[in-house]
């Protein structure tokens, strides 16, 4: 008996969504907008995220060492720079090893190692490669190597990572901001959308309802066809956001590759990995939204 | 007077919808179980507000009602369903679906509670056939004349088998030969022992009827003949 009244009630529902199909069309659409707003704003978030980690994977500092240091100079410089408090680890580049990852690293270019062969001796300087323990500290790290006072160090190279960090991170901030204020306009749109689409609904059944309610049909039967429209609703927004969102990405890839070069950026598998993740939560979200908005139409215009 | 031999019972019921408008004051009111009252009165005077005040649409203001023994007086929201379905009601703008068949608009009131087809196809064609409609019952509403719709409606207050038929003017859009036809189903339905109570203002329908008619004049009973006569 419960399940017969339940595929009445869903039948009900349908119904009243072909009734009124062109607002029908309108709420989907809405609520196709506010989930792309969504979903751009996770991808601004996402990219941004990636493009941090993969730069920060790439800061470290390189202490030059003057050419004729000796061996147990340089690893009691390594042990004193391991020690300090925001260093997370210390790698010598002997001079050889220099030599070797420079040939490697110019292997087509065979000017350049024509040069080299003519110069003769090796004219790199062995270094100690500093990664910071955190990003966070990366300015005291600068302090405390500059404050190092070591004859055999020959230079110092703090290429302005910190910088290029910070204008990512200021960079995504924004775009997050911005995104999330269009986002809680469509999400406010559509809770006036759904309120008002369940209102008119409401209104066209007046009569059905008024008869339902003369006839001793029960509260939940007569409402729940209207907060089940809210989830159709929700339903077919979410679908077609999958329908145009892959596309889309598709599209994207392409450029984003392009763009991020040299970072392992691909956002298409991203999506593709949090499918359920992303898409079950927006559903949750969007049929919760449209649940309540469809509950406080129901219970203010069919009052028993 | 056992619970038994009352069908409806007013105490002391006053509806009081603001300081100036009482519809009803201190109405003291006992309808045995099987009777066919007419309730009469001029307009405004507080008869439709007793039909509600009987299905629950409207709490009454002080008093009591007792409606076939159950106290309805602060009757909650999810008890509402099951009060209408003991008592049929029948308004005089008859509301009928115009989309659907006087067939599916009988149906309609049991699937809406739930009934499975089986009752549904057992139910419905007896409710037609007590109001003579088993020959139209294909039509829609708008292709049968007012006295069908409203034969239409009184079935459909039939399908719960209710103890107490509540009739509101049922009459009033009709011509005089389609309004007799209505009464005459109504006294067919109270010889099934339904309890029927006719609200309106018809003058012969009450004469002719020869049965209980309770007079009604500003919020008040002011007249309770066991044979009674249309006096105002
Ligand atoms: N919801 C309401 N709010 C305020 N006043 C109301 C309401 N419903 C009815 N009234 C008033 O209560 C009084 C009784 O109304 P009611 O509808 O019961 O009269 P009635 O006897 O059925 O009249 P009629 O014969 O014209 O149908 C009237 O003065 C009416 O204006
Ligand atoms: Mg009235």
């Amino acid at each position: 008996m419960f399940l017969l009244s339940f595929l009445r009630v869903i039948k009900f529902s349908l119904q009243d969504l072909a009734r009124n199909v062109w607002l029908s069309i309108i709420t989907v659409v809405i609520i196709v907008l506010a989930l792309l707003s969504v979903n751009i704003l996770l991808m601004v978030k996402v990219l941004g995220s990636a493009a941090f980690n993969a730069v920060k994977e790439k800061v470290d500092v390189s202490l030059y060492l003057k050419s004729d240091a000796a061996e147990g100079q340089i690893m009691a410089l390594k042990d004193k720079v391991s020690q300090l408090d925001s260093v997370r680890e210390v790698a010598y580049i002997s001079q050889q090893m220099a030599m070797d990852s420079f040939t490697a690293k110019h292997k087509d270019n065979p000017e350049i190692l024509q040069a080299l062969a003519e110069l003769g001796n090796n004219p790199l300087s062995p270094s100690l490669v500093i990664k910071p323990k955190d990003i966070g500290n990366y300015d005291d790290l600068l302090v405390s190597l500059n404050k190092l006072d070591d004859q055999i160090i020959e230079s110092r190279n703090f290429d302005d990572h910190k910088a290029m960090l910070d204008k990512i991170n200021n960079i995504t901030s924004k775009a997050s901001e911005v995104g999330l204020i269009i986002s809680a306009f469509f999400v406010l749109i559509t809770i006036l959308v759904v309120y008002n689409t369940v209102r008119v609904a409401i209104y066209t059944h007046k009569r059905e309802i008024g008869i339902m309610k003369l006839v001793g049909a029960s509260t939940w039967f007569i409402r729940a066809p209207y907060l089940i429209s809210g989830i159709v609703y929700s339903l077919l927004g979410v679908a077609l956001m999958i329908i145009i969102l892959y596309p889309f990405l598709s599209f994207l890839q392409p450029y984003l590759a392009k763009f991020f070069y040299g970072f392992d950026i691909n956002i298409l598998a991203y999506y593709k990995h949090n499918f359920f993740m992303i898409f079950g939560l927006e559903f949750l979200a969007v049929t919760l939204v449209n649940f309540l908005a469809s509950l406080v139409a129901v219970g203010k215009y069919s009052k028993v | 007077m056992t619970i038994k031999n009352i069908m409806i019972k007013l105490e002391n019921i006053s509806k009081i919808y603001s300081p100036d408008i009482k519809a009803l004051y201190k109405v003291n009111l006992h309808i045995k179980p099987g009777e066919f009252v007419s309730i009469v009165g001029q307009s405004g005077t507080g008869k439709t507000t007793l039909v509600k005040l009987l299905i629950g649409e409207e709490k009454p203001s002080q008093g009591k009602i007792v409606v076939g023994g159950w106290d309805i007086t602060d009757i909650g929201q999810a008890e509402i369903p099951v009060l209408r379905r003991q008592i049929g009601v029948v308004f005089q703008d008859f509301k009928l679906l115009h989309r659907k068949t006087l067939f599916e608009n009988v149906c309609f009131a049991l699937q809406v509670c739930g009934e499975p087809p089986s009752k549904i196809n057992s139910i419905v064609p007896q409710v037609l056939k007590i109001v003579g409609l088993e020959n139209k019952m294909n039509r829609y509403p708008l292709e049968v004349s007012g006295g069908e719709q409203q034969r239409a409606v009184i079935a459909r207050a039939l399908v719960h088998r209710p103890k107490i038929l509540l009739a509101d003017e049922p009459t009033g859009n009709l011509d005089s030969i389609n309004a007799e036809e209505i009464i005459e189903i109504l006294q067919k339905i109270n010889k099934f022992g339904t309890t029927i109570v006719l609200v309106t203002h018809n003058r012969d329908v009450v004469n002719k009827l020869r049965k209980r008619v309770i007079t009604i004049d500003n919020g008040q009973i002011v007249g309770d003949q066991a044979v009674g006569k249309y006096i105002l």
